[in-house]
């Protein structure tokens, strides 16, 4: 309980010190929003859970060269957007996901017709939309609404400039917008 | 309005255009239905973007991770007890060696008067250690001491190997 109110820095130093058992705080921590950006990232939902398990680990054994210069969370989702982009290289996913970038978001819109969004749920089809927008998207999207990051932070976490993280968010937020327009879901949204 | 595209209408959601800016792109919403329709629709995906629901893992994903830590840690020091273990070992033999190699030039310093306690100690030491190190059992504590070597060098590759799947699965 006392251990919640605890700040990232101040755990990781009690972990430092020994307290090996500190280190689940962390893990609670983030262990849901870095879940979901893999998952949307990986589209796959054992394949997020196994990068994540790897990527606590390596955060756990590279702890002591963190140096507190960054926050620990971009350091975090750093680790856990190269080790999301491995694992996509590995599965050779990268290639299908290239074809999909930036420019081709549009093709999302296709995938879906008017009696989805009928029929279902809309905030599950909205998930769902979510969930398939091209990795780098995926993450862009969820550190910026999930985690609350600075597009200045998910620069430093992608290593890509602040404009081209303004760019990949405008569009993921211009393909939802599209699709809210093109199936009269305003009013029923607000 | 016609000046007013995507990227705009973008940075006005973010509050990053400066006052004068603001004010245009606002008066333009304000006139425009078209305009307003579709910032509209660009603030309710803001919206839902920032309502969506996080997943979350297993239920005992912590538990998981912290096991593996812990497995990580005990076959660390495994490893290290294990060296420590096999050095002694060696170190042990080294100095046995180098026993006997300081016994050789003490006996032939002294080899006109040998008297006293000490003196039929070192000779009794002296006629062991000689007759271990003769040329057939020194073959023999060779292949020995290979030996030893070979398997605690498999042994400590096998233990690490397995460390590593442990940790890695």
């Amino acid at each position: 309980m006392v251990m919640n109110n605890l700040t990232d820095v101040e755990i990781i130093e009690s972990v430092k010190k020994g307290n090996q058992a500190d280190y689940a705080v962390l893990i609670d921590r983030y262990k849901n929003k870095a879940f979901t950006m893999l998952k949307r990232m990986l589209k796959n939902e054992f394949d997020a859970e196994e990068v994540l398990m790897d990527c606590f680990l390596k955060a756990y054994n590279n702890l002591n060269s963190f140096k507190f210069e960054s926050k620990f969370s971009t350091w975090f989702y750093r680790i856990v957007y190269n080790t999301a982009l491995t694992k996509l290289s590995n599965s050779k996913r990268i290639i299908e996901s290239e074809m999909s970038s930036i420019d081709d978001l549009h093709y999302l819109q296709s995938n879906y017709n008017a009696d989805d969004f009928i029929k279902a749920d809309n905030s599950l089809l909205i998930k769902k939309i979510v969930n398939e927008l091209p990795p780098k998207n995926a993450a862009v999207v969820s550190m910026f609404y999930l985690e609350e990051m600075s597009t200045e932070e998910i620069s430093d976490v992608l290593q890509i400039s602040v404009a081209n993280v303004k760019v990949i968010l405008h569009r993921s937020r211009n393909l939802l917008r599209d699709i809210i327009e093109k199936r009269n879901l305003l009013q029923e949204i607000l | 309005m016609n000046n007013i595209n995507d990227e705009i209408l973008n940075k006005y959601l973010d509050e990053e255009l400066n006052r004068e800016e603001m004010n245009r792109v606002r008066i333009a919403i304000e006139t425009s239905p078209q305009l307003k329709k579709k910032y509209e629709a660009l603030l309710s995906a803001n919206t839902i973007l920032k309502n969506v629901e996080s997943d979350s893992p297993s239920a005992d994903f912590t538990k998981k991770v912290m096991g593996k830590i812990e497995i990580k840690k005990a076959s660390a020091n495994q490893q290290k007890y294990f060296l420590f273990t096999v050095l002694s070992l060696l170190g042990l033999i080294v100095c046995g060696i180098t026993g006997y190699v300081f016994y050789e030039v003490i006996a032939s310093i002294q080899t006109s008067e040998p008297s006293g306690l000490v003196s039929n100690y070192s000779n009794t030491i002296g006629d062991y250690l000689s007759a271990f190190f003769e040329k057939k059992n020194l073959s023999i504590f060779g292949s020995v001491l290979s030996f030893i070597m070979l398997i605690s060098g498999y042994f400590l590759y096998d233990y690490q190997k397995h460390s590593k799947k442990n940790f890695g699965h």
